[in-house]
């Protein structure tokens, strides 16, 4: 009997796993219960999003942009609606510009309490994850009152709208947000500021903002390394100049700057954030016609465009290049969420096997997405 | 050490505010209650109040279902189709408007137009459906829709159909005609391909 | 105590000792044993019901046409019962198959025997043993081996993770658990549960009833300690990381299925009554009605003894549905930097709490 050479254990976390967040893999290798690396596997959701693209025309695109991050298909809806915009130099009415707001907004709401939900699902509480499912649950009955769809809704048209929104809508918005709002300190209650929860995610998993930077990562991920970048006030699109409000970042409250618990709190403030967004929203929304500058026959110039707009998850954007005819040349999506599953070796080695799973669940990836 | 006892103190009081919120929750079920007992309730559908030019179409994405005695077979469901799961097959008729009652051909749809097609082939793969309501928008008779919302009273949603067969997913939509009460109709006998 | 009454019942019991002996022994085991799962099926029944309730749900109702669920889906844990009865038995191929075999059993005999010490009223004790309570403690921590053989015998690297996981935890909240216990050791001056119990009687400040929680405060803390251990010990939120779902999928029942599950089932249910019935006898007065003189008597006895009991089970079931999990080196962490000092503590300040007020 000599020294005992502790070997590494592969240890394969998926593709059916309980907290992996739909088929993903990572290949870890353990040292007992520290992890020595994590490499993740990709590909289990692969459907030729993009080669799909170049065989149908603009405005089918649109239902498979939906099916790309199903958690947030009305922002999935919008970059691609604001890139062919671009490309076609249209201008689109004032009234889609604020429903656009309203709903995407919303559906950012939607996402962050998914997101938040399965994370604390993640760290082992159950029931926070139901009462933030339950309060989803009525993001997406709004969604169907004014749609028909609960989740892939196919909502936004290049130049407008499927549908105008329904009379005394804006009212049921608001009480929706008048009843959410207090829910908000609710969750902090049960799981924000639980100490378990604490010792679970501070210090945990900690991205530095170079690093973040430098993986590409962004979103609410970047913001919660103490960077202060979104989209909606950096670079804003649409008419998101015109509202006030703020971008929280990570502030290390409980522990380190960038570490799980700030990306967590990032998104649960921007949901109060969003939350405000949607007043100012419907307080200005003007009247007009929804359909007024819908193009009979999309049929952009040649010529390429990249758009990116700021989804939950971050940084999503849309190149498009057109060669005058009915349907894209080439149509390429650039997925938040496929940068930020890619910083996980980084920053999960050194951490124990429960970490990775919060880290994982703290990053809020969608597979619909990174695989496309 | 006082941070070794803060510690204590904040894991107590925290853990205590969680327990106070489940517990609250649980005297106050018969309020907060979500739960509906599925088959027998439903939740109900949402009420739209139309005020828009596209009054004519629901808002529900169910089943879609054809009126085919109104469609003229103008393919541009089939061609706004993303996922290609409508196919029609047409063959001219003889004239424009004519009533042809051999084959169930009703020369005139409810809107006036006069059909110039007999829709010989309509299927609808309601697997393949993406439920992206696309094809309904295009139709000029609007006679594909999904069902339910301002159509219920001729059919009533049905979001909840279910197979035992894949194949019976397929809705065949054309009327079923002979193929020699047909024959007259088709160029040189040339067979309908699909 | 009762198998010495069933012994002097049964007719041929001066004859045959022995067989005297084994006849009463297996009447009071097949009691137990239907008491566990009656009560198994009522737990998981609470569960399922409170958990809804805690979640703003409703739970198994069977309403409509049909059998359903039940009223109220009361046949809910019947059913669950069925199927795991009649679920295929699955035994992995690589599994070691004599341990595989093995553990389930030796799990449900850790939490099976516990029941042979607890005094349910006055009379009702399968047998009084004089060193129950530390008989209790020691066999208790049998279903450690159960687990272990589990997570090594299902050939599973996530079992494997469970097993390691719950032998480190059970070990060590073993010893603030016992440690606690120590202090009520300490002012009963005895390790029968009948013993403890009679301790209880009576009144303590005036109006409070006599039970050790309220003794001084040091036993207020060991109550506390001695219960959050047990939970520890059951493997529940938010110490149930050998099962950890999120992260272990189920730790080291992943490979079991049927019959073998239902038995890791029953006697997480079962060791979470006896961690009850311990801490109630131990601190919360056993059978003692909660005002001294009103209420006494063996129906009464078998009342408190339960509704005690029952509530901590409940309490076991609040805890699980609104804790988030700790991690593994967290838990061992709170073992022997929280609990293990504050537990040692509560022994020195009972021996001068009794010296100088005792």
């Amino acid at each position: 009997m000599g020294i005992v050479h502790g070997d590494l254990m592969t240890l394969n976390i998926g593709p059916q796993h309980p907290s992996t967040h739909g088929v993903l893999r990572l290949k870890v290798k353990t040292d007992g219960e520290i992890i020595a690396d994590v490499e993740p596997v990709i590909g289990y959701l692969h459907r030729c999003f993009e080669k799909h693209c170049e065989n149908v025309t603009y405005d089918q695109v649109i239902p498979y942009t939906d099916r790309c991050d199903y958690i947030a298909a009305m922002n999935n809806n919008f970059g691609y609606a604001v890139a062919v915009e671009e490309l076609m130099d249209l201008k689109v009415p004032e009234r889609v510009e604020y429903i656009r707001v309203i709903v995407s907004e919303l559906n950012r709401i939607a996402s962050h309490l998914l997101a938040l939900g399965t994370f604390g699902l993640d760290v082992g509480a159950f029931t926070p994850f139901l009462y933030m499912f339950r309060d989803r649950e009525r993001i997406l009955d709004l969604f169907e009152v004014l749609c028909g769809a609960r989740l892939l809704y196919n909502y936004i048209w290049v130049g407008g709208l499927s549908h105008d929104f329904p009379n005394g809508f804006e009212e049921k918005i608001i009480d929706f947000l008048d009843y959410f709002e207090p829910q908000l300190d609710e969750y902090n209650n049960i799981l924000t500021f639980n100490k378990i929860f604490i010792e679970r995610t501070a210090d945990v998993g900690v991205m530095p903002a170079e690093v973040a930077i430098s993986y590409g990562v962004s979103g609410p991920n970047l913001r919660g390394s103490g960077v202060k970048w979104d989209l909606r006030k950096d670079d804003p699109y649409s008419i998101y100049d015109k509202f006030d409000f703020n971008i929280p970042v990570g502030t290390g409250t409980v522990g380190t700057i960038g570490d799980c618990w700030d990306r967590y709190y990032v998104r649960m403030l921007e949901m109060s954030e969003s939350i405000n967004i949607v007043r100012q929203a419907i307080k200005a929304l003007p009247s007009g016609d929804v359909h007024q500058a819908l193009p009979k026959k999309i049929r952009p110039p040649k010529g390429s465009v990249y758009k990116r707009t700021e989804s939950p998850r971050g940084d999503l954007g849309y190149y498009i290049e057109s060669d005058g005819s009915p349907i894209p040349y080439r149509l390429k999506m650039r997925s938040p969420a496929f940068t930020a599953l890619s910083v996980m070796g980084e920053i999960s080695s050194g951490w124990m096997m429960s970490d990775v799973l919060a880290i994982l669940g703290s990053l809020d990836i969608v597979l619909g997405e990174i695989d496309r | 050490m006082s941070r070794y006892f803060r510690n204590i103190f904040e894991s107590i009081s925290t853990l205590m505010t969680g327990l106070g919120i489940t517990w609250r929750h649980m005297i106050r079920i018969r309020k907060d209650n979500v739960t509906l007992q599925y088959p027998e309730e439903r939740w109900p559908r949402p009420e739209r109040n139309i005020g828009f030019d596209f009054s004519e179409y629901n808002i529900i994405r169910s089943r879609l279902q054809v009126d085919i005695d109104d469609c003229i077979g103008c393919l541009k469901c089939e061609r706004a189709c993303p996922v290609q799961c409508i196919k029609i097959v047409t063959v001219k008729s003889g004239a424009k408007g004519e009533d042809l009652m051999d084959i169930g051909h009703t020369g005139l749809t409810s809107n006036g137009t006069k059909k110039a097609l007999i829709v010989t082939r309509f299927d609808i793969d309601m697997s393949e459906c993406c439920y992206c309501n696309l094809c309904v928008y295009p139709c000029p008779e609007d006679c594909i829709y999904m069902t339910g919302g301002p159509n219920s009273k001729k059919h009533p949603i049905d979001y909840e159909f279910s197979q035992y067969d894949r194949n019976d997913l397929i809705f065949k939509f054309a009327k079923e005609v002979e193929e020699e009460k047909m024959a007259k109709y088709l160029p040189q006998k040339e067979k309908v391909e699909a | 105590m009762t198998i010495d009454q069933l012994m002097n019942w049964i007719p041929f019991g001066a004859d045959w000792p022995a067989l005297a002996f084994f006849a009463a022994v297996l009447v009071c085991a097949l009691t137990v044993f239907l008491f566990i799962a009656v009560y198994a099926l009522m737990a998981i029944y609470g569960e399922v019901k409170i958990s809804s309730f805690m979640q703003d749900k409703v739970g198994p109702m069977g309403q409509g046409v049909g059998f359903h669920a039940g009223k109220w889906g009361l046949l809910q844990p019947v059913a669950d019962a069925v199927k795991l009865i009649l679920k295929e038995d699955i035994i992995p191929t690589l599994a070691d198959k004599k341990l595989f075999i093995m553990a389930p059993f030796v799990v449900f005999i850790g939490a099976f025997i516990s029941f042979a010490a607890l005094p349910f009223n006055q009379h009702t004790v399968v047998s009084d043993l004089n060193i129950g309570i530390f008989y209790i403690l020691a066999v208790g921590s049998l279903s450690v081996i159960g687990i272990i053989l589990a997570g090594w015998g299902s050939n599973n690297k996530w079992s494997l993770y469970g097993g390691m996981r719950s032998a480190a935890q059970i070990v060590s909240y073993e010893i603030p658990a016992a440690l606690s216990i120590i202090t009520v050791i300490m002012l009963t001056g005895t390790l029968s549960m009948q013993g403890i119990i009679e301790f209880q009687k009576g009144t303590i400040w005036v109006i409070l009833p006599n039970w050790i929680i309220f003794n001084n405060p040091f036993s207020f803390i060991a109550f506390f300690i001695f219960f959050i251990s047990g939970v520890a010990e059951c493997n529940r939120t938010p110490f149930d990381i050998p099962e950890a779902e999120s992260e272990l999928v189920a730790g080291a029942f992943t490979e079991y299925s049927g019959m073998r599950y239902a038995f890791f089932f029953l006697s997480e249910y079962a060791e979470m009554f006896v961690i009850s019935a311990v801490a109630t006898t131990a601190f919360l007065g056993g059978w003692n009605s909660p005002i001294s003189g009103f209420f006494d008597g063996p129906g009464w006895g078998l009342f408190w003894f339960m509704g005690k009991s029952l509530f901590l089970v409940f309490v076991m079931l609040w805890f699980r549905w609104t804790f988030p999990r700790l991690r593994v080196d967290q838990l061992m962490s709170i073992c022997w930097k929280v609990f293990l000092p504050f537990a040692l503590v509560n022994i020195f300040g009972v021996a001068i709490w009794s010296l100088i007020i005792g």
